[in-house]
């Protein structure tokens, strides 16, 4: 045993009742073993870490109990919430190392890398000289595959990609020799194929060391993929624990039983819209491009051209989903936004409905707008926050006269509420009394409000957690098929694009490289990088 | 993401809510307040003329009589604010009404209000002493400002509560008028000053930095110069030459330090312009295609007023400064008394009064802090981490 938590309470303060963010929860942790920790956001599995860590501000809390008992080497098991501040701060980062989900923010910008892992060396190894500590450092990020360590060890954070940089953070965490490793959604911010590079590098890092690691994630596919043991959390109490087997195919808690049901690969399947032949695409992209000029100097002359889509033949035929696939940068979103000329096109044409919109004026486009909508990722900057629901629905009907009067729109407003799922007096509050879920839902109103036959879903769902996931999802399929919608779905989640799209287009370095059925291109994919991005994926075996 | 609290409250009501639970933003308020009661009710505070007054069993008020056009501007402007707040109504309907209700109000008071000419100040004291009256009511402080009490003999440089018979509380200045009437009078040039000019300011700032951030590309370079060519400028010295070229008016004043001050505001509407114009809701109202003016005005602005409110408090404050430098170096205006003219008064004699330099210099003094005050709590109110609940 390595660490064992008993009765760990973390209550904030707060009126009229504290929040019980962890609340009364006991686990143990073997050394050289992977324990998960899973729950949607909210449901305490951070303050767990931090807990344990003891890096919350004392002034917010309003009570913190509880043993955790961290047993390290040969010497005696220790108290960590009763240990002195100075004994504490040596057992962090030494004994026990952090890394966070954001590794921009982890890492201080003004200092070398090189530099950052020295210094926490230097803090825990003190009777080690200059060059033994220079020779640590770069034994760690050897040690982490950091590509070309020589020279990268001089690089300052933003000269590094994101997984360089969680590497880095990694290679500061090892640098000390850890028994205990917390990772709080590591790798959350990074590319599927970038995030399976980290997964294994743990794994192997972990095989040598003999280290434990407490990782902290909220994606089932991860977790099946890393984990030895599964504790799974909600509302700051851990509900089940299990090795991960038992916890993803016999779940026995009503709640884990839930997550796994919500998760993409395990909902019910829906029958693919078969296209009609005859029939002309709804929208037809030749040769799009849409180059972002890099300006530089006192006349600000274009020096560059970030080329972010760069020449994308596309069709998607009306009443289909096309899911639109790839990783941070590919150009998707800029595509998305193209195509609604939210972003001007550089060059190449859009045809909706036979109608060319590149060259459309603007008042002409302002009325064509009603055609074709948009839903945000971010549920939060997606309605304006000085509005109420009712005149965030009902002033683009104004604008486009639909409805008579004022009355009428509300009620029309009323009944897209309803369609959405959402209780009628919500039309008289404001975006910030309502859950990201339920905002995603009144985005999704919103953008029906104008009867549109096109709509670019934007991540729709990342923000969201699982089990809210699969109800926007299938919501989103039931609206599809009563409004005979055509949708352009852009995410990154394969499980999603399996679960809802009917067609699906990979986006690599602002091309298509690939487009076909979903089912084709998920399980036979020709290209190379779709291969690759399709095998990165972590899966829940089912 | 976590179900939040609701709380059914606009984004405002809020936000003045926290910033008004701070004790420094409601003795602020509370100053600003009483400065504008003061103003608004200068007639009726410091008057040489009574109140009411029975002559014969006919009763009359003088007051009244010799109320100025701006006075009654003032009464009406307040009377109707008073008119139009209760209403349930939108706050740009309110402030359309009540915009609409001052300048007919103030038209009127222009053309019909016609006091006598020929002002006679110790008329009334010399009947009452006389006995002509059956009784009279006079103001709190019974002087108005430019009455130098001819007929008391000389009455200049009396400390404040020396003479027994007739109480100036803060003392005289050297041609015998008192001092409090002459700061109650002057307290409206101090606010008005700071409204008008910051007024101005605000809009030529939010109009320019609005188009420039909402724009960008070459909107923004051109517009970007020309602050930094208004940030260029010197308003004193400004200030100094339009009053050598024109005379001195306070109109000139406010309009100056209002022409001259905008750059500040432009930048913080643009920037907020620039943060916005990514933001999801407002590429969604693009997507709907909502004409120009309601992107720009009704979905970016309102959620980028808030650093520019701050930055209005201060520049109220900064105002009224400006105001009471020139008065001081003896370029304000010419008869009518002002904070910063007191303050000059108080140097030009030859031995130290110390009652005219503390009362106007403590009220210059306590009106800049109280809207620097109002202007900490609002920023620390619209600040998200110093957020009080939630």
């Amino acid at each position: 045993m390595l660490l064992s938590v008993k009765a760990l309470y973390t209550w904030f303060k707060h009126q009229p009742e504290p929040i019980k963010a962890v609340d009364g929860i006991d686990f143990e942790i073997e050394r050289g073993e992977t324990f998960c920790l899973v729950g949607e956001s909210g449901s305490g599995k951070s303050i767990t870490a931090l807990s344990i860590m003891r890096l919350l501000p004392q002034s917010g809390l309003q009570k913190q109990n509880g043993q955790v008992l961290f047993k390290s080497g040969e010497s005696d098991a220790v108290d960590l919430s009763e240990l002195k501040e100075s004994k504490m701060r040596e057992i962090r980062g030494g004994r026990i190392a952090m890394i966070f989900q954001e590794p921009m923010s982890s890492l201080n910008p003004v200092f070398t890398i090189g530099e950052q892992i020295l210094e926490a060396v230097k803090l825990h190894f003190p009777q080690l000289s200059a060059s033994e500590a220079w020779e640590r450092v770069m034994k760690a990020l050897t040690d982490v595959q950091l590509p070309d360590p020589e020279t990268r060890v001089n690089s300052y954070p933003h000269q590094l990609s994101g997984g360089q940089r969680q590497r880095v953070m990694i290679a500061m965490a090892m640098a000390c020799e850890p028994d205990l490793l917390i990772a709080d959604e590591p790798t959350t911010a990074l590319d599927v194929t970038v995030q399976r590079e980290i997964l294994r590098l743990m794994k192997a890092l972990q095989q040598r060391t003999g280290m434990a690691i407490l990782f902290i994630t909220h994606d089932f596919g991860v977790v099946s993929e890393i984990a030895d043991r599964v504790g799974v959390m909600q509302q700051g109490k851990l509900v089940e624990t299990g090795t991960t087997d038992q916890i993803i195919h016999k779940p026995e808690h009503v709640y884990t039983q839930s997550l796994i049901a919500a998760l993409p690969e395990n909902l019910a399947r829906h029958e693919t819209h078969q296209v009609v032949q005859d029939q002309p695409p709804l929208i037809r992209l030749n040769d799009l491009a849409i180059h972002f000029p890099v300006r530089k100097g006192l006349l600000r002359r274009v020096v560059d051209q970030v080329r972010a889509v760069d020449g994308v033949d596309l069709e998607i035929p009306r009443g289909q989903i096309l899911a639109l696939v790839g990783e941070s940068g590919s150009g998707k979103t800029t595509l998305g936004r193209g195509i609604l000329r939210l972003t001007e096109p550089t060059a190449g044409q859009i045809t909706f409905d036979n109608t060319d919109i590149t060259s459309m004026k603007p008042a002409q486009l302002r009325q064509f707008r009603r055609n074709m909508q948009i839903i945000f990722q971010d549920p939060i900057s997606s309605l304006n926050p000085r509005l109420s629901i009712a005149a965030i629905l009902t002033e683009p009907m104004k604008v486009h006269g639909i409805g008579e009067s004022r009355e009428e729109r509300i009620e029309l407003a009323r009944d897209l509420l309803q369609q959405v799922q959402m209780e009628e007096d919500a039309l008289w509050r404001y975006p910030h009394e309502f859950s990201g879920g339920q905002r995603q839902r009144i985005g999704i109103a919103r953008a029906l409000s104008l009867e549109p036959s096109f709509i670019v879903c934007d991540e729709i769902t990342s923000a969201l957690d699982v089990s809210v996931q699969a109800e926007i999802l299938k919501m989103l399929l039931e609206l599809r098929r009563q409004h005979n919608l055509t949708l352009l779905f852009i995410t990154h989640n394969i499980g999603v694009v399996e679960y809802v799209s009917d067609r699906t287009a990979v986006m690599y370095q602002g091309q298509i490289v690939e487009q076909g059925r979903t089912e084709d291109i998920v399980n036979n994919p020709q290209n190379d990088y779709t291969q690759q991005l399709i095998a990165a994926v972590p899966r829940v075996p089912l | 993401m976590t179900d939040q609290p609701s709380h059914r409250q606009s984004y405002w009501r809020r936000i003045l809510g926290q910033t008004f639970v701070r004790w420094g933003a409601r003795l602020g308020l509370g100053w600003v307040a009483l400065l504008a009661m003061i103003g608004i009710f200068a007639p009726f505070l410091a008057s040489s003329f009574p109140l009411l007054l029975s002559q014969n069993g006919v009763w009359s008020s003088p007051v009244l009589t010799y109320l100025q056009a701006e006075d009654v501007l003032f009464l009406i402007a307040f009377f109707s604010l008073l008119l139009v707040l209760p209403w349930r109504i939108s706050g740009a309907r309110k402030l359309g009404l009540f915009v609409l209700m001052v300048s007919i109000g103030g038209g009127l008071a222009y053309s019909y209000v016609d006091p006598p000419k020929l002002v006679i100040y110790e008329q009334y004291r010399v009947a009452e002493r006389e006995g002509v009256y059956d009784w009279v009511v006079f103001a709190p402080v019974p002087y108005s400002p430019k009455d130098y009490q001819r007929d008391l003999g000389d009455t200049g440089l009396e400390a404040p509560l020396s003479q027994a018979d007739r109480p100036h509380f803060f003392g005289t200045e050297q041609n015998g008028a008192d001092v409090l009437s002459r700061m109650i009078h002057a307290s409206r040039i101090a606010l008005g000053i700071g409204f008008v000019a910051t007024g101005i300011a605000m809009v030529i700032g939010v109009i320019i930095g609005g188009l420039m951030g909402y724009f960008s590309g070459i909107v923004d370079i051109l517009g970007m110069r020309l602050v930094e060519i208004f940030e260029a400028v010197p308003t004193l010295f400004l200030l100094l030459t339009f009053v050598a070229f024109f005379g001195r008016s306070l109109y000139i004043m406010m309009v100056i330090i209002g022409i001259t001050s905008w750059p500040g505001f432009a930048r913080y509407v643009r920037a907020e312009f620039l943060r916005l114009r990514k933001q999801d809701f407002v590429q969604a109202a693009e997507a709907a295609g909502l004409p120009l003016p309601s992107i720009l005005f009704r979905h970016m602005l309102p959620n980028g007023m808030g650093p520019v409110l701050v930055a209005a408090s201060f520049g109220v404050a900064s105002a009224i400064l400006a105001e009471a430098t020139l008065s001081f170096l003896g370029l304000g205006l010419v008869d009518d008394p002002s904070w910063g003219e007191m303050l000059n008064q108080a140097v030009q004699s030859s031995r130290f009064n110390w009652w005219m330099a503390a009362f106007p210099g403590g009220a210059i003094f306590f009106t800049v802090f109280a809207y620097n005050l109002i202007g900490e709590s609002l920023r620390d109110a619209i600040d998200p981490y110093l957020s009080k609940s939630n």
